[in-house]
């Protein structure tokens, strides 16, 4: 049976044209061949730009032009799929091969009814009609684990949560018991704890029918917990292939190694990533005696940094003549501290608070109940200019989406220096060359001081904004998923800069991750967030080893395992 | 300074990457420039005054195109019954749409961006308030609007000026303030409140650079926009004076003659009106469809 | 839904009262009534006997009240220069203005919106470019150079159309409209497809770009994934959510036609409000004036409203909003 493979993708090439003519094309994919058996799993690892995607795309004819096929062929069971026109696609798409977004919410058509685009795709892709497809829907929902399938036919995608829309996007999926699904990403858009279940649901739905599933995903722990066999993409370019436990484990290119080394795992602490070979930063500069200068004096002052006692946060909607005004409690009730030197990290799904509390701190929201004490000072009892001032320089911050987090229409050295000339800690004559100091401090070319931000990758604007902050001379930076936009690999990077540069001006964080394995990577201390309330708190090794929360054990025990490549211990270990 | 310099470059390659490969936007572009130009320099190279009625000669009047005058010149598009010359005419009028139209434009453009700024910015009964009056303006059809305001002020060129200004500020005031909004949720302004840099350098530095552009590219079309409606308004007689005609005006003079098949009068500055209108708008859409983030990601992807 | 019904009439109502106010100020306190309404023959003590008369005497908020409460009787006065009550010369002539402003707004719906969706489908192909290209020229085109250019071409030239008036009209339910009969219709002809070529080009453009917007949504691709025919597609995904900028934008057209209708009117000698309104303005029959801006102001915020409920029932996502 395992023969003949159900898909053959041989040597496919797949361009962009990067210029009006034509002439200088981008491969998305070059020279890719891949098989997939029947009932088999495979996955599809890589990070942004690998091209991932555009196979998935590419096997259905849904390329949109001007990407173009220029070789290769692509073989369902006996059937030629590349060059079918639009009518004969048709008859393959659901049909034969199912097909699952990313994102559900922008899948599925937001003013349609739920009902209407399962049962359109029952309709297409079989042989039912009107009553057979709405009973087949039901069940098909309920197959899925939608929970009250019949209602939910009735509603509208925004009436539903992300991980319900994607379990109908898995009902319509399956409709045809299609041979083969090309799921591209489908966990990505939803929170740890949904992830698992959501992800287990596919899996049982494509053993029920024996279906094979391609997982797209750049995500190495999906991959490990899901699939068979794994390809290993890069730049379009085919990197590695083979089975899960053999390209996870030990892998034999040098990117996958890095690519796995970058992995942050969850069952133990290390120091450092160890990426095999990272930019190590340049020498001592002549600005690093004014970054290092003022910070002396503040190794007099106590050892508790921030104290946090108690806070509340209550968000109001604004009271309108037919709706009384609506209070949200973002945050409630929680308090911790924080040591100097120290990092603590805040662990939670999206809506748990955590950067709320961050935002308090910084100044950005105002507090509702409770006290915030930094430095020996309540919050609330700075007014006066100067002392806002020099609590603003004191505390920084390093934010999540590096393509938002720069001014767009200011170089990258005008951006790490802009408040400084505000404030005149520094003249313009010495801005630029203090710019180009602290671009070298965080591993960027002195000479790209002058760029503007699109032009850096996202992993480069990251170092900017943590070269802006570092300007300031601050004691404590609030780290707000620093790293969650970023690739993987960029993201060990980012991280070992952070240690590093901690390590070198004694910097105290605060670091908000809704990534499990990132906070175990990063810090001493550990606060587990849900729904505004503080769960758990609790140093690194006893909330990972030891967890007493029922909400901490299963956010652990919804992280897919990856257990890191083998041969590592005794290489880099845990402090 | 160098920036200066660096900044020029980095528009005209702007302009060169909008304009490439699309001949009828070059055109549009090159038409726009042309107009201005013969608008600017209408003084010294038209070959009458024709706001002068002592050198206009009622023997004159009404000569076909190509016309001998009484001066011993020719008159290349014939004279109106006044026995002005209708190319001087045109020249003066493109001058009198284009001035009232760039006035009207940027004052209207200044005062909505200024206000789209200040509502995003201060929330609150500002915004209700400013925000209320873009709807009232917003929903009421802009000429109708003007049509009434000139009955009741009267008309005159400073007139009609304010009538179009209060047409063009409101939709610029609606399109500052959300994309100012959607700049406010961007991290780089929350970076430029942690370190206390002061909120007017915010609003000048960070916020409007990075949320004019929207409102920028909409600009040539306001800019048709308003020639279109000072040309109707002056055509229905309530725009400018009839001392100072404007290509609406001048077709105005000439409707009258239509019939009787002095076509002249009224076809030239009605040509010139429409060749401007259509230069502007093509170019208009290039950038408005240059600026599409939909067809933008097809052509970079 | 009911609540959101609420909202918006709150919002209406706001919008009308709001309006009522700067009428009144820009007529009745920035210009002086008493020489608005008077004419040459009146004397100083009939001027101050007017004033009395009008309420001038009153404070402002009392002045305002009797304002609006003649309005809400409908009596918006008299006018100068017909000597009749406004609101009988305004209805009189509205049904004239209806009925080219239907007419335009069918042709250009009809015409505008399958031109605009096939060449957003088919934006590379030559028929789009060259349906953009004309409809870009006459979008660049005054309304009053295209109504010259239509009398010149059709009613000069060929001698096809009548230029002007109304025509034989007939009876129904009371009311003479010209589009019961032959001639009527062909002296509707021309102002009618002067006001449509405007609705045209922008309802070409405006589903041009609507539709190409949407083409690029993930949906629509997903639904291809789905293995859905291209003709549902369309049909379903691509038009109903391609009528939500439609209608709001076919809503706020309505008003559009009702203003460019004061053009075309006058040029075309058609007796509707549009042309009593010039003539009005013309001949400073202010009552006139004032009740015209009242009434349509009224007119667009009911069509606000209405654009704004329709909105909701085709954009669940507006619906469900608290």
């Amino acid at each position: 049976m395992n023969n003949i493979p159900l898909l053959k993708i041989n040597n496919l090439t797949v361009t962009y044209p990067l210029n009006s003519e034509g002439s200088d094309v981008l491969k998305a994919l070059d020279n890719i061949s891949l098989n997939v058996n029947s009932g088999q799993i495979i996955g599809i690892v890589g990070e942004s730009g690998a091209g991932k995607s555009t196979i998935g795309k590419a096997i259905l004819g849904l390329l949109d032009p001007p990407a173009k096929i220029v070789s290769g062929e692509i073989t369902l069971t006996d059937t030629a799929m590349i060059g079918l026109s639009e009518s004969q696609y048709e008859s393959f798409r659901g049909n034969q091969i199912g097909y699952i977004y990313q994102n559900p919410m922008t899948a599925l058509n937001p003013v349609l009814k739920i009902g209407e685009q399962v049962i359109e795709a029952i309709l297409a892709n079989t042989a039912m009609t009107g009553k057979e497809a709405y009973n087949y829907a039901i069940q098909l929902l309920e197959r899925a684990d939608v929970s009250f399938a019949k209602d939910r036919l009735q509603k509208y995608p925004h009436q539903l949560s992300g991980g319900l829309c994607q379990r109908i996007v898995f009902a319509i999926a399956i409709a045809a018991k299609p041979k083969l699904i090309i799921a591209d990403e489908p966990t990505t858009a939803l929170d740890v704890t949904v992830q698992s279940s959501v992800l287990q649901t596919l899996i049982k739905l494509s053993q029920e029918e024996d279906i094979a599933i391609i997982l797209i995903t750049h995500d190495i722990g999906v991959v490990s917990e899901t699939c068979d066999y794994v390809y290993v993409l890069r730049n379009g370019k085919h990197i590695e292939q083979g089975e899960t436990v053999q390209v996870l484990e030990k892998p034999t290119q040098e990117y996958t190694r890095s690519l796995m080394a970058s992995v942050p795992l969850i069952e133990k602490r290390l120091h450092r990533f160890a990426l095999p070979n990272e930019d190590k930063m340049e020498g001592m500069t002549s600005h690093l005696g004014y970054l290092e200068e003022e910070r002396k004096e503040n190794l007099y002052l106590n050892k508790t940094i921030l104290k946090v006692t108690n806070i509340s946060k209550i968000f109001y909607t604004s009271s309108t003549l037919f709706k009384r005004k609506e209070a949200f409690k973002a945050v409630k009730n929680v308090s911790f501290s924080v040591n100097r030197g120290e990092t603590v990290g805040i662990v939670g799904e999206s809506g748990s608070g955590k950067s709320t509390i961050g935002r308090m701190i910084l100044g950005l929201e105002d507090i509702t109940e409770g006290s915030i004490i930094y430095n020996g000072r309540d919050l609330k009892s700075i007014t006066s200019p100067e002392d806002r001032l020099a609590h603003c320089l004191s505390i920084q911050c390093i934010f999540q989406d590096p393509y938002s987090s720069l001014n767009p229409r200011m170089t990258a050295g005008e951006n790490i220096t802009y408040g400084l000339k505000v404030h005149k800690l520094i003249d313009s004559k010495n801005a630029k060359s203090l710019a180009q100091d602290l671009m070298t401090l965080v591993g960027l070319q002195r000479h790209d001081a002058d760029k503007l931000p699109h032009a850096f990758s996202g992993g480069e604007r990251q170092r900017i904004g943590i070269a802006r902050a570092l300007g300031y001379r601050p004691d404590f930076i609030f780290c707000d998923e620093p790293t969650s936009a970023l690739d993987v690999s960029v993201q060990a990077n980012l991280l070992n800069l952070l240690k590093d540069l901690q390590e070198q001006f004694s910097l105290t964080l605060l670091f908000v991750s809704h990534d499990l394995a990132v906070i175990r990577q990063m810090c001493d201390q550990v606060i587990v967030m849900k729904d505004g309330e503080a769960l758990e708190n609790g140093s690194n090794d006893s909330i990972f080893e030891h967890p007493k929360h029922l909400y901490t054990k299963s956010l652990l025990k919804a992280m897919p395992k990856f257990k890191g490549i083998a041969k590592q211990v005794g290489f880099n270990d845990s402090k | 300074m160098i920036d200066y310099k660096k900044k020029l470059a980095t528009l005209s390659i702007e302009i060169k990457s909008i304009f490439s490969g699309h001949p009828i936007a070059i055109a549009g572009l090159i038409g726009f420039i042309v107009f201005v130009l013969t608008a600017l320099l209408a003084p010294w190279i038209a070959p009458q005054n024709p706001y002068d009625l002592m050198i206009l000669d009622i023997m004159d009047g009404l000569l076909p195109p190509l016309s001998k005058l009484g001066n011993g010149t020719t008159s290349w598009l014939g004279t109106d019954a006044l026995g002005r010359d209708i190319l001087s005419a045109v020249m003066y009028g493109l001058r009198l749409s284009l001035f009232v139209a760039f006035v009207a434009v940027s004052i209207g453009t200044t005062i909505g961006v200024f206000l789209g700024l200040l509502a995003a910015t201060k929330g609150g009964w500002v915004e209700s308030v400013i925000m209320r009056a873009v709807d009232l303006k917003v929903s009421f059809p802009g000429i109708l609007l003007a049509l009434m305001l000139l009955a009741v002020f009267g008309t005159g060129v400073d007139k009609i000026i304010y009538a179009l200004i209060i047409g063009v500020w409101a939709s610029k005031a609606r399109l500052t303030r959300s994309s100012a909004l959607s700049e406010m949720q961007k991290e780089y302004i929350d970076a430029a409140k942690i370190s206390g840099i002061p909120n007017w350098r915010i609003m000048l530095k960070f916020l409007l650079p990075n949320s004019i552009a929207p409102v920028l590219v909409m600009v040539p079309m306001a800019l048709s926009g308003a020639i279109g409606a000072e040309a109707t308004l002056s055509f229905l007689g309530v725009g400018v004076p009839i001392t100072e005609p404007s290509l609406g005006l001048l077709i105005a003079n000439g409707n009258d003659y239509l019939l009787s098949g002095k076509w002249w009068i009224s076809i030239f500055p009605g040509v010139v009106l429409v060749s401007l209108v259509l230069c502007i708008n093509v170019v208009a859409d290039r950038i408005r469809e240059h600026n599409n983030p939909y067809l933008k990601s097809m052509d970079k992807q | 839904m009911i609540n959101f019904i609420l909202k918006r009439l709150w919002h209406s109502g706001i919008l009308a009262i709001t309006m009522s106010l700067i009428v009144f100020f820009g007529m009745y306190v920035v210009g002086d009534p008493v020489e608005m309404l008077s004419d040459d023959e009146f004397t100083e003590q009939d001027k101050i006997d007017l004033a009395i008369e009008l309420g001038l005497d009153k404070p402002l908020y009392e002045q305002y009240f009797t304002f609006t409460g003649d309005m809400l009787q409908g009596d918006f006065g008299t006018s100068f220069v017909y000597n009749r009550p406004v609101l009988d010369l305004i209805i009189e002539r509205l049904p004239a203005t209806l009925e080219i402003s239907l007419l335009a707004m069918v042709i250009g719906l009809s015409i505008g919106i399958p031109l605009g969706i096939f060449s957003g489908i088919k934006n590379n192909s030559r028929a789009s470019k060259i349906i953009s290209f004309f409809t870009t020229v006459g979008y660049s085109t005054p309304n009053f150079w295209q109504a010259i250019i239509l009398i010149m071409v059709f009613a000069v030239f060929l001698q096809w159309l009548p230029a002007s008036g109304r025509g034989l009209t007939n009876s129904m339910f009371g009311v003479e409209w010209s589009l019961l009969s032959i001639d009527g219709l062909r002296h509707m002809a021309l102002p009618a497809v002067n006001l449509a070529i405007y609705k045209i080009c922008m309802q070409q453009r405006l589903a041009k770009s609507g539709t190409q917007e949407i083409l690029y949504q993930e949906y629509m691709t997903y639904a291809r994934a789905k293995g859905i025919s291209r003709y549902r597609i369309i049909r379903r995904h691509l038009l109903r959510n391609i009528l939500i900028p439609i209608v709001t934008i076919t809503g706020l057209e309505v008003g559009g036609l009702i203003a460019f209708s004061t053009v075309t009117e006058s040029i075309f000698s058609w007796p509707g409000i549009g042309k009593l309104l010039l003539d009005s303005i013309h001949m400073i029959d202010r009552p006139v004036v004032v009740a015209y801006l009242i009434l349509i102001t009224l007119m667009f915020v009911f069509i606000n409203f209405v654009v704004d409920v329709m909105y909701a029932i085709l954009d669940p996502r507006i619906r469900h909003q608290k």
